[in-house]
């Protein structure tokens, strides 16, 4: 789900460095203010190797087939350091591994990363709801929500993008029904890493809870 | 007699045959040897882009489409270059929102003879002249690490060590 170079206008893909130069600059504000802001620095290095890895893991969604990104585990897990994490994660996919690009980087890094903080702040909102649903069910029902939804969003705005995007030079409906199919193939997606997140933040919080508290 | 008759038959018959080797509507098959270009379009997963939408772009103008196509099922394109017009050809695959770009030089000549890689993003295009194709590795896959790739790769790993190293050496605080 990397936009890679070349399917961009110049003007968005400009746009997407000054999106993710502002979250870049607003995440670290907000890493800045915690009172030991390297403490969590191991953890966040670990998960964006994760990043990294993961999207060369392929799930085939006939007829498609899907790779997992972690967007949304990111953002549940590390707060406001998934977006550095995301950030550099891509920029060694893009030059690794050729999943995006250097110019689509930022749009990428935003398409991605915004939604990993809104994963965050689904995952927060567990403590409103600490009357309504009983532990570990909450945790879990959040996690699952941030993972999946982070994904989810992340898939629409590639989405969005790739069809406001499409070159006059080729067959533009037969473009548009692939990538709707495509995106379609990202729900089954949603509940894997929902699913996937709810499980890793039970077991951390299980073994070593003050790992999810920020 | 009877006999005699049966092989006039067979004899007629046979001349027939022999006179005309077709039936009344002839077929012919002309063929040329070309220099033409085939790509192969695969996403990094080896899966190949089916019916991929295939835009080539001649060098003296990069903006309109020179040709148009899909490719295979196996993700297979060929095209035939104008050799009146030598430059870099543009070949863009597209699926999808997910694609690639390749540029092939061509020689007033005839083809280069060393085949371009497409280096791809999630999905990579390669293109070899047939001629050469026998030439080249079956697969192109995995592809060759650039130096830039091979340098960030053991950067990487270096970092990596220096990481750990310093997370073990920080102590308690």
């Amino acid at each position: 789900m990397h936009i890679p170079d070349g399917i961009l206008p110049a003007q968005v893909c400009v746009a997407g460095y000054a999106m993710t130069g502002l979250a870049t600059w607003y995440s670290l504000r907000q890493i800045n203010r915690k009172p030991d802001p390297t403490a969590e620095i191991p953890k966040a290095s670990l998960l964006t190797a994760a990043f990294f890895v993961a999207s060369s893991i392929y799930i085939p969604v006939p007829p498609a087939s899907v790779h997992l990104i972690l967007n949304g585990l990111l953002g549940v897990v590390l707060g406001y350091f998934a977006f550095p994490a995301i950030l550099i994660g891509l920029f060694f996919q893009a030059l690794v591994i050729g999943h995006g690009g250097l110019t689509t980087l930022g749009v990428n890094a935003a398409m991605m990363g915004v939604p990993a903080l809104l994963a965050y702040h689904i995952f927060q909102a567990r403590h409103s709801f600490s009357k309504v649903v009983m532990e570990p069910a909450r945790t879990a029902l959040f996690a699952f929500l941030g993972g999946a939804l982070g994904l989810g969003i992340a898939a629409l705005i590639f989405l969005t993008l790739v069809i406001l995007n499409i070159s006059a030079d080729i067959n533009a409906n037969t473009e548009r029904g692939l990538i709707l199919v495509l995106s379609a193939a990202h729900i089954p997606l949603m509940m894997v890493e929902g699913v996937f997140t709810a499980m890793l933040v039970l077991f951390l919080q299980r073994v070593k809870p003050e790992l999810l508290e920020s | 007699m009877r006999h005699r008759l049966i092989l006039l038959l067979l004899t007629t018959l046979g001349g027939i045959t022999w006179a005309t080797p077709g039936f009344s509507h002839g077929v012919s098959i002309q063929y040329q040897i070309l220099n033409s270009v085939e790509i192969q379009a695969r996403y990094d997963s080896g899966e190949p882009l089916k019916e991929a939408q295939v835009v080539i772009y001649a060098p003296e103008n990069p903006t309109e489409p020179w040709i148009t196509g899909t490719t295979d099922t196996e993700g297979y394109f060929v095209f035939t270059p104008d050799l009146a017009l030598p430059g870099t050809w543009e070949v863009a695959v597209r699926q999808a929102g997910h694609g690639e770009i390749v540029s092939i030089p061509v020689m007033a000549d005839g083809l280069t003879a060393n085949s371009a890689i497409g280096t791809g993003n999630e999905a990579s295009a390669d293109s070899s002249t047939p001629a050469s194709k026998a030439l080249d590795t079956p697969d192109l896959f995995p592809r060759e690490l650039s130096p830039v790739q091979r340098w960030l790769m053991i950067g990487a790993v270096i970092w990596g060590f220096v990481g750990t190293a310093l997370f073990f050496s920080r102590g308690k605080r």
